[in-house]
This record gives C-alpha cells, structure tokens and sequence, in this order.
C-alpha cells in the first residue's frame, strides 16, 4: 500500500491558492500596552493606564459555558498582536487579503465618550503606524456614538491609503436610519468609504426582560444579532438613507445572511401596501419626498452587503442553490472568516459545496469586495 | 512495509503525544494520535466543515496569552476536540454525538518501532 506523510500548513482545499480571497472580518487583538501609547489625549490616558484598563468588559455570557472544557470562543484560533501575526494566521487559509480591524468591539460597552474617542484614535493610529505600513488593508474605526466627531475621525483618517473602509457596531441601541447619524453619512460618501458594521458585544441581550433569559449561546450568537441586523438594514432602508445617499454602501459583519430573503420579500410587500408614512420619516420629509425612490428590495440588493461566515448552507445542494439565489448573493455577499473567533469560517465550501459555481465563488470570494472597496 | 492487512504508517518515536499527525494511506487521508499512551486512528476531517484534525493540539498563535494555548484538544471519553471549532468526535466511535455525523475510525497497533494502521 502507498503511504504518505502529510504536514501542509494550508488548511481548505488546495485550489483556494488559485483564487484571490478577501476576508472582510479579519481580527487583530493588539495589547492594551500597545494601544495605550497612540493616545493623544493627556486626561483620557491617563485615565486608560489604571488598573481599570482600556476595555473592562461588562459581565456577559460566554461561548465557554457552551464548550465542555470552557474553551474560550474569542480566541479559538490565537490573538493576532502584530501584521506577522495576521499573514501567519491568513495563510493557514490561503486569505491572500485580511481586512483587519484592530478588533474593539468592546468599546461601544465603554461608558465615557471621552475615553472611547480615544481609544478609536489610538486604534486608528496603531493602524496606520503598525499595519498598513505592512502591506495590510484596514478598516478605520468610526466612532458613532458622536456622529460629529465621528465625521471628524473620517476626515483626520479617512483619506489615509490603506484605510479602505469605515468599522462601527450595529446593535439595539440605536437605529442607522436615525438622521442624527447624517454628518458621519456625509463624511463617508465625501471619501467614498462604505460602512462596515460588525455586531458589538455591547448589544448581546442583558438587562432585558427578554434578553436576561436568553442563556443559550445558540440563541445569544445565532439570534441575537441577525435580529438586530435586519432591524437595522430596514431602518436605513425605510428612512430614506439611501436616497440621500445613494452612493452609500453598508455591510453587515456577522449578523447572518440567509435572512435577505425574508426581508427582500417582506419589505415590498408592506411598503406597497401601505407606503403613506414615508412622507413623515424625518429625512424624507425634508427631502420634501412622499415615497422611496425605489423598491426596498432594491435598496438591499444595491446597497447593502452582508458577510458570510458562518456559511452554514442546507445539507442539500439545491436547497443551497435556492438560497443564494433568493439571497442575491452574487450581488450582496462577501466572504469572512471572523479569525481567530469560534465561529470561524474557512471558505472549504467554496472549493468542495457544488451549489457554489465559480462565478458565483469567485463573486462572494473577491470580485465583490474588489468593486466595493476598490481593491 | 505492511503485516497482514496493517500498513506501516510512521515509528513511535516521531508521533507527539496529544498533537494530531496526518498519512495517507492509498489516498485516505488519516489523522493519526497518541493520548493517554493509546493510539487511535481516525479520517483526518471533520465531519462539520473538513477542518484538518492533524492541527490538533498545535500552539495557537500567541497561545501563551489566551486561555487555552492550544488549538482543539483531547477529552476523557476519549474524544479529539476539532481545531476550528471545538466539535468532539470519539477516537473509538468516530461519532459526534450532538449532530450524529461520523467519520471512519481505523485499527492502530505498534510493532517494535513500527505504528501500523489497518485501513
């Protein structure tokens, strides 16, 4: 019999060194240590160097209690500190493009606007001082909590080369549609830079009648976010967002994807049925404008983007195929791996699911972030 | 070199005690372990999304600084823990028991120096 030792570093199909992949959600994990000397501002640092620490984290449930052992689900695969980190970790899975974010999603849990402004500066300056320098695109991360100084941080950072992309939270918290937002709207389109938002920790259900007896992660991970996520992607949708800025474009960062056919559908329905109160969403009324310029569908098929990891697709290869048709993904998806998080996802079903042909891989793997970020 | 129908797949000294280590055997890719002193043999994927099981046990980058420092693992049962995302399949079983899904699991013996298995 012929045998063989196998040790290849790459870990999905070997094929996928073929094909250029970009990976919208890519982690970097840098220390407190090394954040905390990008700081400008004197009071803020010297508030963020007590034992306090930069992002004290709220109590919360954890994949841990869903892993026998406790394995820890925020670093499954390892912490990525420094850019040789990320091409080592990258190249396991043949990601040939990490869109790394400095990885905070703490920060909208932070009580002080004054310290979580700084430490969106520091970590946009640990960026541009640290990675990008190494070849590596980033997404700057926009602190929305002030949409002021949010436009502010787009307009110090925004133009800097590397920069592809603006990263904030989306959560229950508050509504993108909401038109106190349009100043860091403006500032994005000013600098032709999409929104991606990734779901926060801040916004896993606690102190919620609801949300306090949801104590499985399957419902906490797998629910949670989707549901504010769609809430979400509506309310840009039914408040006009799009018509003001129609060259805007959004992502949604691990809040699920199979939902675009529910929500394709459902929204058309009801906006035709029933379309009079668009003239009294605040934006559109100052617009001076009775209806959506078009479909909501077509809002999301046009506008909004989502990301893909956990795939999870049907067992079956035609229920797949009829997702992501029903999906639109060829137009709306975009690969992630969400490294080193325990819902990682290597693209293996890009190479080894027959539901997805090569054009439509080729699609989700790089020909739509190419467009979109003009990478 | 094979002894009835076990294949001579590597010698016990270069298989790591709790690390995973892949052969292919007529094209079978095996995932090959050594815990707790026993050997055991098993397809080298996972049958979540084919996550290579050889990786098990292989330091995390910067694993000194997170909870477990390394990827995947071993449970008593005995059961390899999936280094992407943590499913354990039994070593003796091949079976994941909360979804059912199964890989194929191989007979191991040690001759001598030789690890053979039996595909």
């Amino acid at each position: 019999m012929a045998t063989e030792q196998v040790d290849t570093d790459l870990e999905i199909p070997a094929e996928a060194r073929d094909v250029r992949i970009i990976d919208l959600d890519f982690h970097m994990n840098p220390t407190e240590d090394q954040l905390i000397g990008y700081v400008e501002d004197d009071a803020a640092r010297e508030k963020l160097s007590t034992e306090f620490g930069m992002l004290p984290r709220k109590a919360k449930s954890d994949a841990a209690y869903a892993i026998p052992g406790g394995n820890e689900g925020l670093f499954t695969q390892g912490k990525a500190e420094a850019a040789e980190d990320v091409k080592l970790a990258a190249d396991k899975f043949a990601i040939d493009e990490p869109i790394v974010n400095v990885g905070l999603n703490n920060t909208p849990t932070q009580h002080n606007p004054v310290l979580k402004n700084a430490i969106v500066q520091a970590a946009n300056d640990f960026a541009l001082d640290q990675v990008i320098p190494e070849d590596l695109y980033c997404l700057m991360m926009v602190p929305q909590w002030d949409p002021e100084h949010a436009a502010e941080e787009i307009r110090r950072v925004g133009d800097e080369d590397g920069f592809i992309g603006a990263y904030g939270w989306f959560g229950p918290f508050a509504l993108f549609g909401e038109t106190r937002f349009d100043p860091m709207f403006e500032a994005l389109v000013e600098h032709d830079l999409p929104l991606v938002l990734h779901g926060s920790l801040s916004m896993w259900p606690q102190n919620t009648p609801v949300g306090d007896n949801m104590l499985s992660w399957t419902e906490m991970l797998g629910l949670d976010w989707p549901v504010f996520a769609q809430v979400n992607v509506a309310n840009m949708i039914m408040s006009g967002l799009f018509d003001k800025f129609p060259s805007l474009n959004v992502i949604i960062e691990e809040g699920g994807h199979w939902w675009i056919p529910f929500l394709r559908y459902r929204l058309d329905e009801f906006y035709e049925m029933h379309p009079d109160d668009i003239i009294i969403q605040p934006r559109k009324h100052e617009m001076g404008e009775r209806r959506l310029g078009r479909k909501p569908s077509e809002y999301l098929r046009d506008n909004v983007y989502v990301t893909t990891q956990p795939m999870a697709p049907p067992e079956r290869t035609r229920d797949t195929k009829q997702m992501l048709e029903q999906s639109m993904a060829e137009d709306t998806f975009l690969y992630s791996s969400d490294w080193p998080h325990q819902t990682l996802d290597p693209a293996t079903w890009a190479f080894r699911n027959p539901a997805f042909d090569d054009d439509l891989s080729k699609a989700i793997l790089h020909e739509n972030a190419e467009d979109l970020f003009g990478i | 070199m094979s002894s009835n129908e076990y294949t001579k797949v590597t010698t016990v000294d270069d298989v790591e005690p709790e690390r995973g280590m892949s052969v292919t055997v007529d094209g079978i890719e095996i995932a090959l372990f050594k815990v707790d002193g026993e050997y055991h043999a098993i397809t080298n994927r996972c049958p979540h999304q084919n996550a290579p099981l050889d990786k098990v046990g292989e330091k995390k980058i910067n694993g000194e600084k997170c909870w477990n420092e390394r990827r995947g693992g071993f449970t008593d049962q005995p059961a390899v823990t999936c280094p992407w995302h943590l499913w354990e399949i039994g070593l003796e079983t091949g079976e994941h028991e909360t979804s059912g899904k199964r890989v194929s699991v191989f007979d191991v013996k040690v001759e001598g120096d030789d690890v053979l298995v039996k595909v």
